[in-house]
């Protein structure tokens, strides 16, 4: 998924991934990162287990969650973490293993057919939405969740890449969908076109199978203001913990605040027994718009307190130098890439993308963050912990000279420059480079870093920093508004398969026109790479898998594109009476069902 | 008397048609590229575009447009809806006033705390080294830019990260109606710091008009009259010298009150001037014009209730103005 | 012009000056505004430090190659530390770092540029706009002169910051303002300077001519057949003179004031033009760990500003000697 905000991807052609084994490549890096000059810091996951019941928790972020935070909308790591205490899809991963799917909502695994064309799941009984809809969780309630997901009011990114196998599905527009079927109030039964159950049943962790109850919702989804449904305005609550609201259930204005806070109470719905979340605390503040150097002060010398999003380089240095129990870095936390827009001049020109890759000081760009311990400087999109990084050339890459240096080499640029036409090295055309970038900080520095590698090289740019929702629905993720460079993108996994990282980034199939609604920000169109893909998502053999993917990334890489500078290990903060328990399966922010105050 | 109100007012409601258009033309008419997508924002689907330039009559003539965004505006208070949040304009606004409304009458309450001793002392010991401490004072305080003094008083006084940990810093605002004593801690060091940059000006303010009043006849008759000196300064002088005061006093009330914007980001209060801050760092276009629009509203208001005061006061005025 | 901190511009409070005491016989208005100056010691040394600035600002690369400075938008990584923190003032670097390891001292002299050409210019250009359009004014009343102070009490309706902040903003979006024309940057500050600055002293200038056209000599020249224009051009403009440069050497600082605080809040001149004002904004997250970075840009505003406030006071008080108590 993306690295922050939610966007639409069209219908990709499907794997037959056989995901859980291949998650099994994804293992074992932890350890790789802590020897590879790592921070001594814990570097393992927490359980959460054995915390102390009570108390609230304060989570300090810069950046909003997601809006609207609709679990059949969101597709963002923040939303993600907000989400997984108040709904309960499916499946769910355990905070200290990414690798291994538990039931959540289910009562047990799901059964794949032998001909990996139905896939049935049986629910929990006893699992309750919070006041005021108290009632009863029944299978119709997962099917509605999902076919919503397909509603344009609801629009959800993912929907129509894992569940658009599903009988029915393609035609889907909010309505019913056939291939999904609910025998009993217990049984949800998935029948597929294709024999692509075994992904579908690991993608079931999404939060778009969290239950959703329909006669609560329809009348939002029926009705779109602004273009979207605003039920998450009065959304119902399976999970731990309910959106705080008023009596007749409205949560917006109450424990939805868009652009200042989110306040999650306990839900007194919620049975432990149909649960195996300890959920210690008893509620969640989530603030937003917070000065992230302040925020990251008065988490690290307060109590109950832990940063939502990315601390800044002076925050993570105090941290691991006065206070190193209480900052984690949470590996295989995802990559992060400049992307060109390759549709229209001047980066239609190869060479003028690798003069600009050559000119980047990824070094740089990586140490006005904190440094060393954020991380590798990438070379290719594959991050550590993803089957087929190592065969796509692992740490040193490719080898692709305008990647050599992480500092950037100016011969390297000047050369790729006189190939475009500009013999001096210095651009002379007329084009105006428009650079979209994060307001937020650091991110706002890698994008003035980005924008000064443009102009050594002659360009005459204009950077624009807004923050991170309206740089993608409003810019990035606009085909139509015509932005050239976009410096603060990047992509987590939505599971550990290499196609949920390069596929949606840099498949030609994938360009949508909509605005806000594209994933491949570069626009890539190469017909040799798309070719490479639709063959490898078929590929079943793990090794063989890693081997198609890898190949993948070096010819992605091998483009220009899009400038990979970090390999992230996201730092986590949290106070020193917090213990949190990390979420590796995400960005290793504390998972709120685990986490306690000591 | 009434003729000279009925007059000012008609004259400020053509000032705010005049505003009202000003602004039109800035968010409106000024910046290239769709309105109707500039207004959508992000993820705007093409009925949301659709719907937003009807709504806009973006395809009928410009004074058309013109005329269904004053009436808007005056009628219903409409200004829009927020992109980012969905909120309307107006309750975004109504929102924030509070905090903005605090700080302003605050900070007003003490610099004139201030500036009132400080004018009149040094006005009487005139070249003194107390009048020079005090005039070298006041000019420091206007010459410092307020964020720099807010981000130097941060980094002495804030009792999270400063050097001598006396005032709540940055970030803490509560509302006055949730938590009195955090309200009134909060606002503590805002106060002092949008304070001592007025303080400089209306000291210096005061001194001088004083200084000329006392000058003039009417005082020299007082003294003759065998009036105390102190009597004389306070109830003769200080009386006339104050009228400049009250009209910039107005003034710049009215222009706080459109919010403080430097002060309020650099302590992180939730008022108006952070309002319009964040909608530039998301784009937000509906609110950055309801931000503008409001704060010239309250300089016309600010400027008519101080001309009404002042006409009322000063009897030439009304015949003249 | 306020921008929410406080400036204001007093009214003059008499006419071209009354000597109270000097002779007058034999010296030009502009020999006795210099003999005034030349005694107020403090005003003297404000010009002094201003000048001083000018050259700094002048020859900046000079004085950096003087000191052995690197450029100001040179990054030295190796003033940074592993955790990209930058170091503070040290032999190699003067005044500190900031976060890209650009050399502090080199910035704050180069941002004096910027400052001084917003502040200087800026007001020059508001002053001209706003003598002419005040002075058209004045001259013709009637229906010019109604539409002018309409025009004036509108724009002064605006917070001036505000206002600057919404035009750089709106035009960020899309495709610029008028085509382009109007992007966030050096233009559109001074931009806006001059737009909102020639309100003020049109203001002025309208009130001075109204009073000046009806005074005997203007009556004078009329009789003795002299056409409008030489009687605008000899008679009123120099009269004019003295108020102009005192009103424009008060909105000097608080120009400077202006930019500074646009570049503070992101929208005045580009991010990589060293800006006092941006420089504090950059300084602003970190100022408890990186003090040098947020002093040193804030007492050069500092005083720059106060410079500025001195002289304008010297002027004034040597243009008007009765308000000078």
């Amino acid at each position: 998924m993306p690295r922050s905000v939610a966007r639409r991807l069209l219908a990709g052609a499907l794997t037959l991934a056989l995901a859980v084994t291949l998650t099994a490549c994804g293992s074992g890096g932890d350890d790789e990162e802590g020897a590879r000059g790592g921070p001594t810091t814990a570097a393992r996951g927490d359980s959460g287990a054995g915390g102390r019941r009570g108390g609230v928790l304060r989570v300090i972020s810069e950046e909003d969650v997601d809006s609207p935070l609709d679990a059949g909308h969101t597709y963002s790591s923040a939303a993600f973490n907000v989400l997984a205490a108040t709904v309960r899809p499916l499946f769910r991963y355990a905070p200290d293993d990414p690798e291994r799917s538990v039931p959540d909502l289910a009562a047990g695994p799901a059964e794949v057919a032998p001909d990996g064309r139905t896939v049935t799941v049986r629910i929990r009984r006893g699992v309750r939405y919070s006041p005021p809809v108290n009632r009863e969780v029944v299978s119709r309630d997962v099917k509605y969740a999902i076919e919503r997901g397909f509603n344009p009011s609801v629009a959800n990114g993912y929907a129509p890449v894992y569940y658009g196998d599903v009988i029915g599905a393609d035609r889907a527009d909010g309505g019913p969908i056939a291939g999904i079927t609910t025998p009993d109030d217990q049984t949800i039964v998935f029948r597929l076109s294709r024999p692509t159950g075994t992904l579908l049943a690991e993608a079931m962790v999404l939060p778009l199978s969290a239950p959703v109850p329909p006669e609560v919702a329809r009348r939002y989804d029926a009705r779109p203001v602004g273009g979207y449904s605003t039920y998450a305005a009065h959304q119902a609550s399976t999970g731990p913990y309910m959106f705080a609201a008023k009596p007749d259930g409205t949560v917006q204005g109450v424990g939805i605040v868009p652009g200042r806070r989110y306040v999650l109470r306990r839900n007194p719905n919620w049975d432990p027994a149909t649960d195996d979340r300890p959920a210690y605390l008893d509620g969640i503040e989530w603030s937003v718009g917070n000065d992230p150097n302040v925020a990251g002060r008065q988490v690290l010398d307060g109590r109950g307190m832990t940063l939502g999003d990315t601390p800044t380089a002076a925050i993570v240095k105090r941290a691991v130098q006065q206070a190193p129990d209480q900052i984690f870095f949470s590996p295989g936390a995802g990559n992060r890439y400049a992307a060109l827009n390759t549709k229209i001049p001047p980066f239609d020109d190869p060479n003028l993308r690798k003069a600009v890759a050559a000119a980047t000081d990824r070094e740089q760009m990586r140490l006005v963050r904190g440094g060393r311990m954020l991380g590798d400087v990438a070379t290719h999109f594959l991050y550590p912990g993803v089957s087929g990084f190592e065969e796509a050339g692992g740490l040193e890459g490719p080898g692709v000279d305008f990647l050599a240096d992480p500092s950037g080499d100016p011969e390297v640029a000047r050369r790729y420059m006189a190939a475009a036409g500009y013999p001096d090295g210095r651009y002379t055309g007329g084009e105006t480079i428009t650079v979209v970038g994060d307001s937020g900080d650091p991110s706002d520095k890698d994008a003035e870093l980005v924008d000064e590698a443009l102009r050594s090289l002659g360009f005459r740019t204009r950077l624009l920093l807004v923050d991170a929702n309206t740089m993608f629905g409003r810019y990035c993720a606009s085909p139509r508004a015509r932005v050239n460079v976009c410096p603060n993108l990047g992509w987590i996994r939505d599971f550990a398969d290499p196609q949920t990282v390069l596929d949606g980034a840099f498949n030609g199939a994938a360009i949508n026109q909509e605005n806000g609604s594209n994933s491949n920000w570069p626009q890539l169109d190469d017909p040799a790479i798309n070719a490479a893909m639709a063959r490898a998502e078929l590929i079943v053999d793990p090794q063989e898998r890693a081997r198609a993917w890898g190949r993948i990334d070096r010819m992605i890489t091998e483009t220009g594109a899009a400038i990979p500078w970090l390999w992230d290990r996201q730092p986590v903060v949290s106070s020193e009476d917090v213990r949190c328990a990390n979420q590796l399966w995400n960005q290793g922010h504390c998972d709120l069902a685990f986490s306690s105050l000591r | 008397m009434t003729g000279y109100i009925v007059r000012r007012l008609l004259q400020a409601v053509v000032v705010l048609v005049a505003v009202c258009a000003l602004t039109f033309v800035v968010f409106f008419l000024l910046p290239s590229g769709d309105p109707a997508v500039l207004r959508a924002g992000r993820n705007a689907s093409p009925e949301t575009i659709a719907r937003i330039r009807a709504q806009l009559r973006l395809d009928d003539p410009v004074w058309v447009q013109f005329w269904a965004y004053l009436k808007g505006v005056f009628l219903h208070f409409d200004l829009g809806y927020s992109y980012y949040s969905s909120q309307s304009v107006s309750s975004l606004l109504r929102e924030r006033l509070p905090a903005t409304l605090s700080l302003t009458l605050g900070a007003a309450v003490l610099w004139l705390a201030i500036a009132t001793p400080i004018g009149i002392v040094s006005a009487l010991r005139r070249g003194s080294w107390v009048e020079r401490l005090f005039m070298g004072g006041a000019l420091i305080a206007i010459s410092a830019p307020v964020y720099w003094v807010g981000l130097v008083a941060l980094y002495l006084f804030s009792d999270d990260i400063g050097l001598i940990p006396l005032l709540p810093g940055a970030n803490r605002y509560v509302g006055l109606t949730a938590d009195p004593a955090g309200w009134f801690g909060a606002l503590l060091l805002p106060w002092l710091v949008l304070a001592g940059a007025f303080a400089g000006v209306y000291a210096r303010m005061l001194r001088t008009s004083l200084v000329e009043t006392m000058g003039q006849d009417f005082v020299r008759t007082a003294r003759a009259k065998g009036i105390s000196e102190r009597r004389v300064v306070l109830r003769h002088g200080v009386r006339v010298a104050i009228t400049p005061i009250v009209t910039l006093l107005g003034i710049d009330i009215g222009v706080l009150l459109g919010g403080a914007v430097l002060t309020e980001t650099v302590f992180n209060v939730p008022g108006i001037g952070t309002l319009g801050f964040d909608a530039i760092r998301y784009a937000d276009l509906p609110v950055i014009q309801g931000t503008v629009l409001l704060a010239a509203l309250f300089v016309v208001v600010a400027n008519l209730v101080v001309d009404v005061a002042y006409a009322y006061l000063d009897p030439r005025v009304r015949v003249n103005g | 012009m306020s921008v929410g901190t406080p400036g204001v511009l007093r009214e003059p409070f008499a006419q071209p000056p009354a000597d109270g005491g000097e002779r007058a016989f034999g010296r030009s208005p502009a020999q006795l505004f210099w003999r005034r100056f030349r005694r107020d010691r403090v005003a003297v040394a404000a010009l002094a430090v201003v000048v001083a600035l000018v050259l700094v600002a002048l020859l900046a690369p000079l004085l950096l190659k003087l000191v052995g400075a690197p450029g100001p938008n040179a990054r030295d990584t190796s003033a940074l530390d592993d955790f990209g923190a930058p170091t503070g003032p040290s032999s190699a670097h003067l005044f500190g770092v900031d976060d890209f390891g650009r050399d502090v001292f080199a910035r704050t002299v180069y941002g004096a540029r910027v400052s001084l050409l917003v502040g200087l210019a800026g007001t020059a250009i508001a002053a001209l706009l706003g003598t002419l359009l005040g002075l058209l004014a004045g001259w013709s009343r009637g229906w010019v002169d109604t539409l002018l102070v309409g025009l004036v009490d509108v724009m002064l309706a605006f917070p001036v910051l505000l206002l600057g902040l919404g035009i750089a903003s709106a035009c960020t979006l899309g495709d610029g303002c008028a085509g382009g024309l109007i992007a966030p940057g050096l233009r559109t500050v001074l931009l806006v300077v001059a737009a909102i600055g020639w309100t003020v002293i049109a203001r002025v200038v309208r009130g001075q001519v109204l009073s000046l056209r009806e005074r005997d000599f203007v009556d004078a020249a009329r009789v003795g057949g002299a056409s409008e224009w030489r009687i605008v051009s000899r008679e009123v403009v120099p009269n004019l003179l003295p108020t102009v440069i005192v009103y424009s050497s008060l909105m000097i600082p608080q120009t400077i004031m202006f930019e500074a605080a646009l570049s503070f809040l992101g929208v005045g001149v580009s991010p990589s033009t060293p800006s006092w004002g941006s420089m504090l904004a950059d300084a602003a997250p970190n100022f408890d760990t990186q003090w040098w970075y947020m002093l040193f840009p804030g007492l050069a505003l500092l005083v720059t500003v106060m410079a500025f406030n001195l002289l304008g006071d010297g002027v004034q008080d040597a243009l008007d000697p009765i308000a000078r108590l």
